[in-house]
């Protein structure tokens, strides 16, 4: 019995999932042939269109929420990359967008080249000294500056050798998906140099990022005309239809890059030394410094990787709503976060998992749909949105009896104050003694 | 305790599951109309609301479904797919933006919904009908009248103030032309300030009226490209004692706002920006109805002044 009880507790998170989706089932309208609504097809593949850029961004947010972080300028960063986005695709020549977008790109893909080559060079050393299994590996000048600097100069070269090319016509597909994350890169790695350079509050940071990226958004966008449209086939190129359209025929194309995304990170916090030390930094940031982790390394990469989700996001957004603009991604950084905390990943860091965004993503998408089919108010579907949110957190921290002892009567309180926090501590040591 | 919390759970499932299928037992109507409004925060989307919802109550046959995008591409946009997957009979779309919602209106021509786009178009033109104002007109509509109030065709004088809504907007540019193929006419007036905007809002067109007042030491008459803006301008003025020396014009004539105004005599007069609400689900109901339907509406505007802003007033029920 409290094998069952303890596995349904663990598994809450996907009871949540579950019982939005019944009462969605249930609940819903039906059609004029019989058929259920919610359940059709159709609507299902709404629900995980209109998500998934909010997930993608809320990928990118879960392993900067994990080390404790918190990464505000999310959508200001959609905000650069689909003006970015559009105005390569619809103006020809030098646009402000190409001058800064270019250069950003070739940064990204050296540093991806220095990266790529240093790591594959000190490994190959450290397997042939093996019985030495420490973690510094001392290399040459050569080794480690010169040869990795040249392969992420000649990536680079390549890069720009295809880019430059098409900048006096107008960008193709695979251009954009190239240059709008890279900018979302850059200015999320910046992020991340401040907050470990600087030794800055991520809050700080990501906040003054968020107004500067909005402003460098609205510059580069001109201010008379605001929006910039793309009308595929007309002003851009028809193939970026692809990025709207389903593919195969079974499941739309936004869709499948967050689907892609969230399970590459969630495999990646899961396998991965990087993951490990995502957790670690989170848990105690000192300690994992003291025990040798390259805490300030790891911190860059989340908020660079959030940076590029960003951008990847801001492409999708110019396919599906044929338009960049500098308030794209207005409020949705708040967004992106409701749905991690939904998720159950603490705000303190240290706690979390992708599969719980992936949740709480799902539950904010299906309820707002739900909500929608059956016309109620907005301005009571925001009432409810906001008590879900507490409402799931509260569950999600088994701090519900906490609250309701709080709010009874002093003389009728038990004395179990913090109860809840008693037990968790307890389940904890037991895991710990288990594993 | 775990427990307690599933019970909890199933409760508020049951609960609000039955909340939400009393919700959707909504009578047996003929038609089912959907209206995606883009936002209902500024007071013209309000009236706008208002017009439609009273229209619909006029008609016992028509359910209407009202959404608010929120002043939001991506809401909207989810908006009009749900209305799409209700099945409605027939949509009704105020866009936010031209380009943003066109992809969805084209996927509700799709599903063969007929498609009432109402005062800002999409790129396409297979939608039934559209639906809305002139600005153009409504700006000639205030030049004529500011030409005849500063002396008539010909002999007309006198310094001219006019406050911008936005650069970037279309109605703003609308609303300046219009207006100027009378007033350019006039060599007696003289226009005072080059292109100033004040973004649609009182406070802004308060600072630069104040500036202007300070700058001029005659003003006869200000044309705000809407009456918050106008109004700002007239408080400007009065807080220097000057309201009586100068006519204020504005455009929109919401109720609440410029008619309002204007019975106070705090504008001299406004032009109505009609809403589209009212005319929209008429003519979607006689199109459901087997009427035929002109591609494109154009509503007629109106001058209101202290002659007739009471009774408009009255009308609308104020």
């Amino acid at each position: 019995m409290s094998g069952v009880l303890s596995l349904i507790s663990r598994t809450k998170l996907y009871w949540g999932l579950i019982a939005i989706f019944l009462l969605g089932v249930l609940s819903s309208p039906v059609s004029s042939k019989g058929n259920n609504i919610f359940l059709s097809y159709g609507n299902l593949l709404d629900v995980l269109r209109q998500v998934s850029i909010t997930g993608l961004i809320a990928t990118g947010m879960t392993a900067v929420i994990i080390t404790g972080g918190i990464d505000l300028s999310v959508g200001s960063l959609m905000a650069i990359c689909t003006v970015v986005c559009a105005m390569l695709l619809t103006v020809e020549g030098d646009t402000t967008a190409a001058l800064f977008s270019l250069p950003m790109a070739g940064i990204v893909a050296l540093a991806i080249g220095f990266s790529i080559v240093r790591f594959v060079i000190v490994n190959l050393e450290k397997s042939k000294s093996e019985e030495q299994s420490g973690r510094d590996v001392a290399l040459d000048r050569t080794r480690g500056l010169v040869i990795p600097l040249a392969a992420g100069a000649v990536l680079a070269g390549l890069l720009l050798w295809f880019l430059l090319p098409q900048v006096p016509t107008k960008f193709g597909v695979l251009g954009v998906l190239i240059v709008a994350p890279s900018v979302g890169l850059c200015f999320g790695a910046i992020n991340g140099l401040l907050i470990v350079g600087g030794r800055l509050q991520p809050f700080i940071v990501t906040l003054a990022m968020m107004v500067t990226a909005l402003g460098i958004a609205r510059l580069t966008a001109g201010q008379n005309n605001a929006v910039l449209p793309v009308y595929t086939g007309s002003n851009a190129v028809a193939e970026f239809d692809n990025l709207r359209s389903l593919v195969f025929g079974i499941i739309p194309a936004p869709g499948l890059f967050f689907l892609a995304a969230i399970v590459l990170y969630a495999a990646v916090l899961r396998l991965t030394p990087f993951g490990r030390y995502v957790y670690a930094i989170g848990g105690n940031e000192e300690a994992a410094r003291l025990s040798g982790i390259p805490t300030g390394k790891v911190k860059v990469a989340t908020y660079a990787i959030s940076g590029l989700l960003a951008g990847i996001a801001a492409v999708l957004y110019v396919a599906q709503y044929r338009q960049g603009k500098p308030d794209a991604g207005a409020g949705l950084e708040l967004d992106a976060i409701a749905a991690v905390v939904i998720g159950g990943t603490s705000l303190m860091g240290g706690r979390g998992s992708m599969a719980g965004t992936f949740c709480g993503v799902l539950i904010f998408g299906l309820l707002s749909n739900i909500l929608q089919l059956h016309n109620i108010n907005s301005n009571l579907q925001l009432v409810l949105k906001g008590l879900i949110i507490v409402g799931t957190v509260l569950v999600q921290e088994r701090n519900a009896a906490d609250l309701m002892n709080f709010l009874r009567l002093p003389a009728r309180r038990p004395a179990q104050k913090g109860a809840s926090v008693e037990r968790r501590r307890q389940e904890e040591t037991r895991t710990l003694e288990e594993t | 305790m775990k427990r307690r919390h599933i019970l909890m759970l199933g409760a508020a499932v049951l609960a609000s599951t039955t909340i939400l299928a009393g919700n959707a037992q909504a009578q047996d109507k003929k038609w089912k109309i959907g209206f995606s409004q883009c936002t209902t925060i500024e007071p013209w989307r309000a009236q706008f609301n208002k017009d439609i919802i009273a229209e619909a109550a006029k008609h016992p046959e028509v359910e209407l479904i009202i959404t608010d995008g929120e002043d939001k591409t991506e809401k909207q946009v989810a908006d009009v797919e749900n209305l799409i997957r209700q099945e409605v009979d027939a949509i009704l779309i105020s866009p936010k933006e031209s380009a943003g919602l066109t992809g969805v209106v084209q996927q509700a021509i799709d599903a063969k919904i007929p498609v009432f786009v109402l005062d800002r178009n999409v790129e396409t033109d297979q939608y039934t009908q559209f639906i809305g104002g002139d600005n153009k007109l409504i700006g000639r509509a205030a030049g004529e009248y500011v030409v005849e109030i500063m002396g008539g065709a010909g002999k007309a004088s006198g310094n001219l103030v006019e406050i911008w809504g936005g650069m970037g907007t279309q109605a703003s540019h609308d609303r300046h032309d219009g207006f100027h193929e009378f007033t350019d006419k006039e060599p007696g007036i003289k226009n005072l300030l080059d292109q100033q905007s004040g973004d649609w809002k009182q406070d802004q067109a308060y600072n630069i009226m104040a500036n202007a007042l300070k700058n001029n030491e005659d003003i006869d008459v200000v044309y705000g490209h809407n009456d918050p803006m106008a109004y700002g301008a007239y408080l400007a003025a009065k807080d220097v004692g000057r309201e009586k020396d100068i006519k204020f014009i504005g455009i929109d004539a919401l109720p609440g706002e410029g008619v309002t105004w204007v019975k106070n005599g705090e504008l001299t007069a406004t032009f109505l920006y009609a809403t589209p609400g009212a005319e929209g689900l008429r003519q979607a109901v006689s199109f459901l109805n087997g009427g035929k339907v002109e591609k494109t509406i154009t509503l007629p505007t109106e001058k209101v002044t202290s002659e007739n802003a009471e009774a408009i007033l009255k009308e609308k029920g104020m």
